[in-house]
C-alpha cells in the first residue's frame, strides 16, 4: 500500500517539485466573476483532466429542496481529494449526484467526465465508464448472492472496455486475489449482498466491489463511518492499494482520521451547498482544532488581507 | 398509468390491485387503516363460526348437486363405535359437507378402532357440521378465494386405510431430502407411513409419531380444541375426516436439534384427504418443525388436501414453524394453522407457497400469556391460474408482546391472483405490544390481481405498531445499488423479481430445502414475458 502511495507523491515532484505543490495550495487562487464563485483552483500534479464540477446546483427531486448551489471542483488523474463540511452542506449529495441517484434533480451546471457529458449518462453507464460510489450505508439485497453481485457488476464494466465477460469460474480466480489484497474472507462471496453484515463488513464490501470494478474515480462517502480503529485501517490501507497512477478518489469524510491514513492532496470545505475553501492537509488540522468556526476564521483573515475574498 | 383500487361492498379496508394492459411495476397506493371493525362474522372470533346463511345457498347446490336438490343420507346404525344418535337422519345440511363425511363413513366401516381422542375429534365435529355452511364468496373471509372448484370435487376415498409406498411415493421422498433433519416423518394420505419415517435420532422423552401408536399420549387430550374454537369450516372438516393424527410431543425442558421434517405426501389415491397434526412443546422447549406437502404422482386427477395443524406452546417454549407447499397444479390445497403462546413463547412462521391450484391458509395465533414473541413470514408465487390466499389472525391480549409479519406475494400471470387478509388486533390488556405488518406485492404481468388487506385493530393506547402495504414495485434503492455497479436496470429487475422472495426464504437454514423453492420459483417466472428479454426497456 505505502509503496504505491510513494510511489504516487514522487510522480508529483518529479512532475512539479514539492515546493510548488505546497506554494500551489497555499495559495488557494480563485477566479471570480461578478458576484459568483467561479472555480476554486487548486493545481496539483498535470496529470490530465478526469472530472470537472462546473457550477453544480441540485434540488431534492421530491421535495424541491435546493441543496447543492453551484459547486465547482476539478479532479485529474493521480490526485486524492477530500471534502468536508457540517451536517447537511451538500457534500453526500455532490456525491450521489455524480453517480446519478434519482433522489436529486440537477437544475444547473455541468459535470465533464474524460470530456464527456457526465449529467447526460444513466447510473449505469456511469458506473460502466468508471465513476465508483461507495454508499454511506448500503442497502441489503436478501437473495442475490456477493458473487453474483459482483459477477454482474464486473462484467458490465468488462463489456464496456470491450474485455471478454468472465464465467463464474474465471471470476473466481479474478476476485480471489482482490480479496486477498483485501485482507477478506472468501466466505463474503458466499453471502447474500449486505445481508445481515455488521457496519465493517458493510464498508469492506464496497472496497470490494471498487476493486472488482477498477474504477477511475472512486468517491467513497464516510467511508470511514462506524468502523473502529483497526478496521479504519484495513480499509484505508485498501483504498491506498487500489489507488493508479490514472485514478483519482474524492473522499467525504468529518473527521481527520481518514485522511491520515489516506493522505489527499487537496481538503475542500463545504457548507450551504458550495466549496468555500479549498487547501491541502492543513486545512484539516485547522478544522480538527477550532472546527468551522476555524475555516470561516480563516477566510476572514485572508480576505482582509486581499487575498481572496468568499462568498458567504 | 394508475392502479385499479377498487373497494366494494362491506370490506372498507380491503384493496384490490390489479395491473391492466401496458402497466408494470407501478408503484400502487396501498389503502389501509387501523381502527375500523369488521362484522363479527368476518372476524372469525371466538363466537365460533357464524357464517351468514341465506336462501341463495341452496340453489347454488342445486346446481352441484344437478339431480339431487337436497342431498339426504342415512347411515346405519353400525358406526366404529356404536353409531351416536345425532348420526340418524342428515348428517349435514350443506350437502359437499354430507356427501364429504359420506365418503369418509364407507371407508370407516372396515376401519379398525381410532385412538380414543381422534374417535372424539370426529364426532365433535361430525355435530358441528350439521348445521355448518361451507362459505360462498359472498362470506367476507372468502370474498376473493372461490372455493368452488373444492366443493365440484367429488369426495372419494380409496378403500384401504394403509397405503403401501410405491416407487412414485419413494421417488417423491427421495426428491425431498432434508440431511440437517432431526426426524423425518413421511404422511401419506393423511397416514403417518412408519415405514418410510426416521425417528430414532430424537432426543428419548420426545415422541413424534401417529396417534394410533400412543393412544394414551396426555398431549392428545388437546386435540382439536383450538380449531373446534377458532378453525374455519375446513378445519371443522378435517377434525371429522382426519383417519390419523401426527403427533408431536416435546416435553418441558428438552430441546430439539435439527429440524422435525414432515412430509405430507398425496399419493392421488383419494380425491380427498385430510391430514393433521398436534404439536405441544413443553416449557422451555425448543424445537423445529418443517412441514412439506408434495405430490401427488404425475397424471392424477384434481386432488383436495384439507390440512390441520394445531400448535401448542407452552411458557418460554420456542418454534419454529417451516410450511413449504409444492404441490402439483391441480392441487386444491387448505390449511389450518393454530397457535397457542403462552408466557415469553415464541413461535416463527416461515411459509413458502408455490404449488397447487387453490391454496389457503387461515392461521390463528391466539396469545395466552405475556412477552411473546411472533414472527410470520410467508413468500406466495402466484402462476397461471394460480390463487394462493392467506388468512392470518393474531390476538394480542396481554402486555409486552412483539409481533412481526412480512407478507411477500408476486403475481406472474395474468390469470393467477394473490389473496391476502392479516388481521393484528391489539386488545385494550395488551400494553407496550410492539407489532409490525408489512405486505409487498408484485404484479408481473398486465390483469394479475392482488387482493391485500393488512389490518391492524389497536384497542390498548401504549403500542407501537406499524403496518404497510405496497403494490407493483422493487425496492427502488435495491434497483439503484444494482445500477450504480454498472448493471442494467432490466436486468436488475430481473435478479431481484428472482430473489424476492428470499426475504422469507432465507430463513430456511437448510440449503436442499432453500434449492427446491428456489428450483419452483425459477420454473413459475421462466415463462414470464417481463422476464424473459434481460435487455427489454421497461418503461
Amino acid at each position: 500500500m505505502n509503496s504505491s502511495a510513494m510511489q504516487h507523491s514522487s510522480h508529483c515532484t518529479t512532475l512539479r517539485g514539492t515546493a510548488y505543490v505546497r506554494q500551489t495550495l497555499c495559495c488557494n487562487r480563485r477566479i471570480r466573476q461578478g458576484k459568483r464563485l467561479l472555480r476554486g483552483v487548486v493545481t496539483l500534479c498535470a496529470g490530465k483532466v478526469l472530472l470537472e464540477v462546473k457550477d453544480l446546483e441540485a434540488k431534492v427531486a421530491e421535495t424541491g429542496n435546493t441543496i447543492l448551489r453551484g459547486v465547482n471542483l476539478t479532479i485529474r488523474e493521480g490526485e486524492t481529494h477530500a471534502i468536508m463540511g457540517t451536517n447537511g452542506s451538500g457534500k453526500s449529495t455532490l456525491s450521489k449526484c455524480l453517480v446519478g441517484h434519482p433522489d436529486y434533480e440537477i437544475t444547473g451546471g455541468s459535470v465533464t467526465y474524460k470530456g464527456e457529458d457526465l449529467l447526460e449518462m444513466e447510473p449505469e453507464e456511469r458506473a460502466r465508464a468508471g465513476i465508483f460510489m461507495s454508499f454511506q450505508s448500503p442497502v441489503e439485497i436478501p437473495g442475490v448472492s456477493n458473487s453474483d453481485f459482483l459477477r454482474l457488476a464486473a462484467n458490465a464494466r468488462r463489456k464496456q472496455r470491450g474485455e471478454p465477460e468472465l464465467e463464474p469460474l474465471e471470476f473466481y480466480g479474478f476476485v480471489m486475489p482482490k480479496l486477498a489484497a483485501l485482507k477478506m474472507n472468501p466466505d463474503f462471496l458466499n453471502r447474500d449482498v449486505n445481508a445481515n453484515f455488521s457496519g465493517g463488513e458493510k464498508k469492506r464490501n464496497e472496497i470490494l466491489q471498487l476493486s472488482v470494478l477498477e474504477a477511475d474515480v472512486a468517491v467513497l462517502d464516510e467511508i470511514d463511518s462506524g468502523l473502529d480503529i483497526d478496521a479504519l485501517r484495513d480499509v484505508a490501507d485498501a483504498v491506498n492499494g487500489l489507488k493508479r497512477p490514472d485514478s483519482a478518489t474524492l473522499m467525504v469524510t468529518h473527521y481527520k482520521r481518514l485522511l491520515n491514513y489516506v493522505v489527499p492532496e487537496a481538503v475542500h470545505i463545504m457548507e450551504a451547498g458550495r466549496i468555500i475553501y479549498s487547501g491541502g492537509l492543513e486545512v484539516a488540522d485547522i478544522l480538527e482544532k477550532d472546527g468551522y468556526e476555524g475555516i470561516k476564521t480563516l477566510i476572514k483573515k485572508e480576505a482582509a488581507a486581499g487575498r481572496e475574498p468568499v462568498a458567504a | 398509468m394508475e392502479t385499479l383500487c377498487a373497494q366494494q361492498g362491506l370490506s372498507a379496508q380491503g384493496s384490490t390491485f390489479t395491473a391492466r394492459q401496458g402497466q408494470r411495476f407501478v408503484p400502487g397506493p396501498a389503502s389501509c387503516s387501523g381502527r375500523q371493525h369488521l362484522p363479527r362474522a368476518a372476524q372469525g372470533l371466538s363466537k365460533g363460526q357464524t357464517y351468514i346463511q341465506n336462501g341463495s345457498r341452496s340453489c347454488r347446490a342445486r346446481s352441484i348437486n344437478g339431480k339431487q336438490p337436497v342431498v339426504q343420507i342415512t347411515v346405519s346404525a353400525e358406526g366404529p363405535n356404536g353409531a351416536p344418535q345425532e348420526s340418524l337422519g342428515v348428517v349435514a345440511e350443506d350437502g359437499w359437507i354430507a356427501r364429504t363425511l359420506a365418503a369418509y363413513r364407507k371407508d370407516a366401516d372396515n376401519a379398525q378402532t381410532l385412538p380414543g381422542p381422534l374417535e372424539e375429534m370426529r364426532m365433535d365435529c361430525t355435530a358441528a357440521l350439521r348445521t355448518q355452511r361451507m362459505p360462498t364468496t359472498r362470506n367476507e373471509e372468502y370474498r376473493f378465494t372461490d372455493i368452488t372448484p373444492i366443493l365440484q370435487l367429488e369426495p372419494q376415498v380409496a378403500a384401504s386405510a394403509t397405503v403401501l409406498p410405491g416407487e412414485a411415493i419413494a421417488a417423491l421422498v427421495e426428491a425431498s431430502p432434508l440431511k440437517e433433519a432431526a426426524a423425518r416423518v413421511v404422511v401419506i394420505d393423511g397416514v403417518v407411513a412408519r415405514q418410510l419415517s426416521d425417528t430414532d435420532r430424537l432426543p428419548q422423552q420426545v415422541f413424534v409419531g401417529s396417534l394410533r401408536d400412543a393412544p394414551t399420549l396426555p398431549a392428545a387430550q388437546h386435540l382439536g380444541k383450538q380449531a373446534r374454537l377458532r378453525g374455519s369450516p375446513f378445519a371443522l372438516v378435517n377434525g371429522a375426516t382426519a383417519e390419523d393424527v401426527l403427533c408431536i410431543d416435546v416435553p418441558e425442558g428438552v430441546t430439539v436439534e435439527g429440524p422435525i421434517h414432515v412430509l405430507y405426501i398425496t399419493s392421488g389415491a383419494s380425491s380427498t384427504v385430510a391430514p393433521r397434526l398436534l404439536c405441544m412443546l413443553g416449557a422451555d422447549s425448543s424445537a423445529e418443525v418443517i412441514e412439506e406437502f408434495v405430490g401427488p404422482a404425475k397424471g392424477a386427477d384434481t386432488h383436495f388436501s384439507n390440512a390441520v395443524a394445531e400448535m401448542d406452546l407452552a411458557e418460554r417454549a420456542q418454534l419454529k414453524h417451516g410450511y413449504v407447499a409444492l404441490e402439483g397444479r391441480r392441487a386444491l390445497h387448505m390449511k389450518g394453522t393454530l397457535v397457542r403462546q403462552a408466557a415469553l413463547s415464541s413461535y416463527r412462521l416461515t411459509e413458502a407457497r408455490l404449488g397447487g391450484r387453490l391454496t389457503r391458509q387461515d392461521i390463528f395465533i391466539e396469545q395466552v400469556g405475556e412477552e411473546t414473541q411472533t414472527d410470520m413470514g410467508s413468500f406466495l408465487l402466484c402462476g397461471d391460474e394460480q390463487l394462493h390466499d392467506l388468512h392470518s389472525k393474531l390476538r394480542l391480549e396481554h402486555p409486552r408482546g412483539t409481533a412481526n409479519q412480512l407478507h411477500k406475494c408476486i403475481v406472474a400471470a395474468g390469470r393467477g391472483r394473490g389473496v391476502f387478509d392479516g388481521a393484528v388486533k391489539v386488545e385494550q390488556k395488551a400494553q407496550k405490544t410492539d407489532a409490525g405488518q408489512l405486505s409487498r406485492n408484485l404484479l408481473l404481468v398486465p390483469r394479475a390481481t392482488v387482493n391485500v388487506k393488512p389490518n391492524l385493530q389497536i384497542v390498548a393506547d401504549d403500542v407501537k405498531c406499524t403496518h404497510g402495504c405496497a403494490v407493483s414495485d422493487l425496492e427502488e434503492s435495491q434497483l439503484f445499488y444494482f445500477r450504480a455497479r454498472g448493471v442494467d436496470a432490466a436486468t436488475a429487475r430481473k435478479v431481484l423479481v428472482y430473489s424476492f422472495g428470499a426475504e422469507v426464504t432465507g430463513n430456511f437454514a437448510y440449503a436442499e430445502l432453500r434449492a427446491r423453492i428456489q428450483a419452483a420459483v425459477d420454473k413459475t417466472l421462466a415463462s414470464v414475458p417481463v422476464l424473459e428479454e434481460p435487455n427489454a426497456q421497461i418503461a
